[in-house]
């Protein structure tokens, strides 16, 4: 159950926050994590444009959800064969993503053999990222907590400037204090 | 489970391959020939499913960048032994995989599906090796995706995922 | 109608209730200050406005702590405007806190005064209720630090010292382990002399000014291993409450 660092990325894809908690990881240099803040901000974005697009067929058994996924910029985009074999008339048709009901994310969840990195993106653009050991269970809660500590400690001290980097002690302390009480 | 796509990047960072395995809307059912279309030898033929060949094209840039990205991020903070093995968003699931020697893997699939390494393993092993590395009339490089696209490997790869991996 | 009620007051009297009489009173009064208030003002449609409350009820009153910590966030941010230096900013926020105490002052004699004496307001003035104001240091301080902090921060204070050194007899130190106000702020490392409890300071300056007791007041860091954010109020007495209180102790008064 270890925790081993986090890392909160502004909406610009700045690092404001770096902390470790446990070692398990390898320590990189701040010009390091600032390089890998932008890249995975970068990354993040991407990984949620190249959510599948289904096909949807605005004439079939399930118009319902046509209109709330027409969120997809690009519609039907006549293939260059069209020409020659006729397209059928449902050129309305559009995209729908795997899971209509739920608004595409970037990557909430990367695995590799050694961590596992949680994203958790807020309503306002930030970025949570947490590295915990692969099998760590119950991330949820720690993420929530960490949150609440942020709305909490970060922005309700007076002295701390949007998107500007976190040096808030009790911040650290509140996180360092709740972290160790849970293992 | 669902596989929504697949791709080979070679050691050059090119796409030899590219596969997508979308549910076709029924009014197009037909239209097409039966034999599933490999968009791997993309020049000239036409895209399936209604999407331009240039954006199934940028598609896999950006997937490869992606899996570039993050495969060198695990590297960078778990050592040169950690390997980047999946991510998910909240509509699919990316898996890769990447051969000793520098080819690399990726399947898109949705939330449901297991880890996929062994399956991507067994593509390579069991397909990528014997029907493309094996083809004596296969190149070494795969420059636009030539050798990778012939009938066996893409008959084997389309039995592989819709018979064992549903 | 009444009739019933006043018989159960009685009962109570009887049964040696004197809160039970004091919250009869207290409810006939309400209900009087109801039907004044229904002419000329605007009132909601219930006739319940804030002023038409009774001062004791909203005392147990919750009040939202993140309005709070943001509002008062925005007032040191306010307070740093054009500041020249960490003192400069202390004795803004400072003088942000005393007119509050000043004001403060009244509602808690009255608070203090209702709950301290068993009659209700109007037999008040006609029974010989001890006098509340302090007329000494040490009630004063044990007023402020009893019922002023359980009136802001629903408790007491944690310490409450008088300086040894002989030199400053006027000095005396009041201690909050942890200081509401300062509960989410983390002063940066360039400004780590600061302490925005620097307005509960210029509270008890302000409540101490109203008591006739002329102090200056200033807070200051002193973190512990347990309580990082422990913070001491100094009060230094002016000359003339000195001179005052040696001669109040001649003459016995306490």
């Amino acid at each position: 159950m270890a925790v081993f660092s986090l890392i909160i990325i502004n909406k610009a894809g700045g690092l404001v926050y770096q902390r470790e908690f446990q070692p398990g990881l390898r320590k990189l240099s701040t010009n390091d994590y600032l390089v890998l803040a932008g890249t995975f901000h970068g990354v993040h974005a991407i990984t949620r444009s190249i959510t599948p697009k289904l096909p949807l067929v605005a004439t079939t058994t399930n118009p319902p959800i046509a209109p709330t996924t027409a969120t997809t910029p690009t519609p039907n985009v006549t293939s260059p064969s069209s020409t020659s074999t006729p397209t059928p008339s449902s050129s309305s048709s559009t995209y729908t993503y795997p899971n209509p009901g739920i608004p595409a994310t970037g990557l909430e969840c990367l695995e590799t053999d050694k961590f596992r990195l949680t994203c958790f993106q807020t309503l306002t653009g930030t970025k949570f990222l947490l590295f915990t050991e692969p099998t760590m269970v119950n991330i949820d809660v720690v993420m929530k907590k960490i949150y609440e500590l942020y709305a909490d400690f970060v922005m309700k001290n007076p002295f701390y400037q949007l998107e500007m980097p976190v040096r808030c002690e009790s911040f650290d302390r509140n996180l360092q204090g709740w972290l160790r009480g849970r293992t | 489970m669902v596989v929504y796509s697949f791709y080979i990047f070679d050691r050059h960072a090119e796409c030899i391959y590219k596969r997508r395995w979308l549910p076709r809307p029924a009014s197009m059912v037909g239209s097409k020939s039966s034999r599933p279309t490999s968009e791997a030898s993309a020049p000239g033929l036409p895209a399936t499913l209604g999407q331009s060949a240039r954006t199934t094209d940028d598609d896999a840039k950006l997937i490869f960048g992606t899996v570039f990205s993050l495969r060198n991020m695990a590297r960078k903070l778990g050592g040169e032994d950690d390997n980047f093995v999946t991510y998910r968003t909240s509509q699919y699931k990316l898996h890769y995989y990447e051969t000793p020697t520098n080819i690399k893997f990726v399947m898109l699939t949705d939330l449901k599906s297991p880890s996929m390494r062994v399956a991507l393993q067994q593509i390579y092993i069991n397909l990528y090796v014997e029907y493309v590395v094996k083809n004596p009339l296969s190149p070494a490089e795969h420059p636009g995706g030539i050798g990778v696209n012939n009938e066996l490997f893409e008959e084997s790869l389309e039995q592989f995922v819709t018979r064992v991996l549903s | 109608m009444t009739q019933p009620a006043r018989h159960a007051a009685m009962l109570s009297i009887s049964n040696g209730g004197p809160n039970a009489v004091a919250v009869d009173k207290q409810q006939s009064q309400h209900i009087h200050t109801q039907s004044q208030s229904s002419q000329g003002l605007r009132v909601p449609s219930n006739r319940k406005t804030i002023y038409d409350r009774h001062l004791n009820r909203s005392r147990s009153a919750e009040l939202s702590r993140a309005s709070f910590a943001f509002l008062f966030a925005e007032m040191v941010t306010y307070a740093q405007r054009r500041v020249t230096g960490i003192q400069d900013l202390e004795r803004r926020l400072n003088e942000q806190g005393y007119p509050l105490g000043l004001r403060l002052l009244d509602l808690l004699y009255y608070r203090t005064m209702a709950s301290s004496t068993s009659s209700s307001l109007s037999s008040s003035s006609t029974s010989a209720a001890p006098p509340n104001r302090p007329l000494r240091i040490l009630p004063l301080l044990h007023l402020i630090h009893g019922p002023l902090w359980r009136l802001l921060f629903n408790r007491p204070a944690d310490a409450l010292e008088h300086s040894v050194s002989p030199e400053t007899p006027n000095e005396y130190m009041i201690t909050d382990n942890d200081p509401l106000v300062n509960t989410y702020i983390s002063v940066p490392k360039e400004m780590s002399m600061l302490n925005c409890a620097a307005f509960v300071a210029g509270i008890i300056e302000g409540v101490c000014d109203g008591c006739g007791f002329e102090a200056k007041v200033t807070a200051h860091n002193q973190p512990t291993e347990m309580w990082p954010g422990r913070t001491i109020f100094l009060l230094r007495f002016g000359e003339s409450v000195m001179e005052r209180e040696k001669v109040l102790e001649r003459a016995g008064v306490k």
